[in-house]
């Protein structure tokens, strides 16, 4: 019976995902107020005080240091919490598999996850950035293509972050708790709860490679005008690599 | 009414089995154990294009480990599953485009609607039945706009048989099919499933309800502790069971010694304080109720039932399909 011919499903099936896959997260009430009402939260609480202060080259605090702190927040709300525990939820429900029985490839189910994730955490950067110019006179960095370069490359780093959490916690509960730790772990050594001048010395030099802490400090660097550090582009980088290197590995789809 | 299933040219007519061809389903000799638990021992099986073949067994037994070899869903220790001539494993984006499979205890995305799920689907294969079309033909038209969380159990399930068909699939595998749906239900799905067959699909049954095997299959193979016990159509099987009828009955007074052993018929008689067990054939009740009259033994709360696979079951297990073996995953 050699009349069978293979079929791959194109662009079309790979779009109806993508767009099925909106719909999952806008219907999850709950995972949607996170990623984008908690940082406007931070913002709105920041902002008023931080604006009036100038730190030199026509920016203000807001610009340089609440702004890349809420960004960052967005990108690892969406990336090490959210898109770990639905990930979790599609294995444990036997979404994946069910998946796997079709021609359908569970790969494309992860790209379309990302792809979601992404228009999110582009959502809830946009969001913030519209209040805090409307609302709060915040002014546009001073570097725009280093922060978005910068931007991009956090965005990966806290999707390669999540991914390791997909991939190594066993159960949907344990996705959702492990990625809350991590990331409140990564915001506190990063900075999310007060300057990490504050910190311990080790912990705030420690913090400073990982993800939350280098998105950080590149994304105020491009926005004040001076230069990312290239130690804060290796951490976001190789956590990149680490990530992917983990989830390949470790990563199963029932 | 149901148009669903492989495309008019390409289909075998229904209930024709030739046997010179190529077996719809053939494993060969199938190993998979999870750690120290062997799921499935040897198992080899061979389904004929056309037939309704079933798998019966405890829970446990390794249907659904058997289940996903033949799927390509694990790779076996050794052995081999060939699919309409493709290999399981390495030819799975082929087998994917003819193979339909409802996964038993697969959930779909919770938050879709029926419509949404049935239209993604159908973008993974290349003929797809349109949507409408399939939608209406498991009885969801009304529930199209529902998501599928919103949906009972039935109403799930005939989704998921759905999803398996939207390909126009040679070979449908469902897995526990009727669990934990109500009798009206069933029936539904089990007339859903003949006519599937009867558009020229081979279909593959997991089930442990015997009611379901022996109204639907063509031949059924039970499986026990991960092995191939026995294999054939139930009425074979239920003749191997060694009975064709048992009468039960309670006595008020003692029954005589040797009064029923010796009608014609009669096979076996146990006697456990005044319920008696009559096991046999031909006109068993009659014969049995006019001997007791006849010695003047009241007889209350007399049943006559027919050996069904049940006993088949016990009689080739030695253990009844209610009973649950460790789970070996």
């Amino acid at each position: 019976m050699t009349d069978v011919t293979a079929h791959r499903p194109g662009p079309r099936a790979f779009g109806t995902l993508l767009v099925c896959e909106l719909k999952m997260v806008a219907r999850d009430t709950a995972g949607l107020i996170v990623p984008i009402g908690l940082p406007m939260l931070i913002l709105v609480m920041n902002a008023s005080a931080a604006g009036g202060q100038s730190v030199g080259n026509g920016r203000t605090a807001l610009d340089v240091y609440v702004l890349p702190l809420v960004f960052t927040m967005v990108a690892a709300t969406t990336g090490v919490v959210n898109m770990p525990s639905f990930l979790a939820y599609y294995r444990r429900s036997g979404i994946l598999r069910r998946l796997g029985v079709t021609p359908a490839s569970p790969l494309m189910v992860l790209v379309a996850q990302a792809a979601v994730g992404v228009a999110q955490i582009a959502v809830g950067i946009a969001a913030a950035w519209v209040l805090a110019l409307l609302a709060f006179g915040a002014n546009p960095p001073v570097r725009a293509g280093a922060a978005v370069g910068v931007l991009a490359l956090m965005v990966a780093a806290m999707y390669a972050t999540g991914l390791i959490v997909a991939a190594l916690s066993p159960t949907p509960n344990s996705a959702v708790a492990i990625g809350l730790t991590l990331f409140f772990l990564l915001g506190a050594t990063g900075g999310m709860f007060g300057g990490r001048d504050s910190l311990p010395g080790p912990v705030a030099a420690v913090g400073e490679w990982l993800p939350f802490g280098a998105g950080v400090e590149a994304l105020s660097a491009a926005w004040a005008g001076a230069p990312v550090q290239g130690a804060h582009l290796i951490g976001l980088a190789g956590c990149v690599v680490v990530g992917t290197a983990v989830a390949s590995a470790f990563f199963r789809w029932d | 009414m149901l148009t669903i299933g492989t495309g008019a040219g390409r289909r075998p007519p229904p209930n024709v089995r030739d046997m010179s061809s190529t077996p719809a389903v053939e494993a060969e000799r199938l190993h998979k154990r999870y750690g120290p638990k062997v799921a499935v021992e040897d198992v080899s099986l061979s389904i004929d294009a056309g037939e309704i073949f079933g798998i019966l067994g405890r829970n446990g037994a390794g249907k659904t480990t058997t289940v996903e070899l033949i799927a390509g869903l694990r790779r076996p220790d050794r052995g081999a599953v060939r699919v309409l001539g493709l290999d399981a494993r390495r030819d799975r984006a082929r087998l994917r485009q003819v193979l339909g499979v409802q996964l038993q205890d697969a959930t779909l995305h919770a938050a879709l609607t029926v419509s949404e799920l049935v239209r993604l689907y159908a973008t993974f294969y290349r003929d797809p039945v349109p949507a409408g079309e399939l939608i209406e033909s498991v009885g969801l038209t009304a529930s199209a706009r529902n998501r599928f969380e919103s949906l009972s159990g039935g109403q799930q399930q005939r989704l998921s048989i759905a999803l398996a068909l939207v390909g126009r699939p040679r070979v449908v595998i469902l897995d526990e099919l009727t669990t934990g749906l109500d009798p009206e239900a069933r029936r539904q799905m089990w007339s859903t499933v003949e006519r599937m067959r009867d558009s020229g699909v081979t279909i593959l049954l997991v089930s442990h309800a015997m009611e379901e095997v022996e109204r639907l299959c063509d031949r059924v193979a039970l499986l026990d502790a991960g092995r191939v016990v026995a294999l054939g159509s139930p009425a074979g099987l239920v003749e191997r069971a060694g009975f064709a009828q048992r009468i039960t009955f309670h006595a008020a007074t003692p029954v005589p010694e040797g009064l029923l052993e010796g009608l014609p018929g009669v096979e076996r008689v146990r006697a456990d304080g005044g319920r008696v067990v009559v096991e046999g054939h031909g006109e068993l009740l009659q014969a049995v109720s006019v001997a007791l009259v006849r010695a003047g033994v009241v007889a209350t709360e007399t049943r006559s039932e027919r050996a069904g696979l049940e006993d088949a079951f016990v009689a080739l297990t030695g253990h009844r399909l209610g009973a649950e073996e460790e789970d070996p995953r």
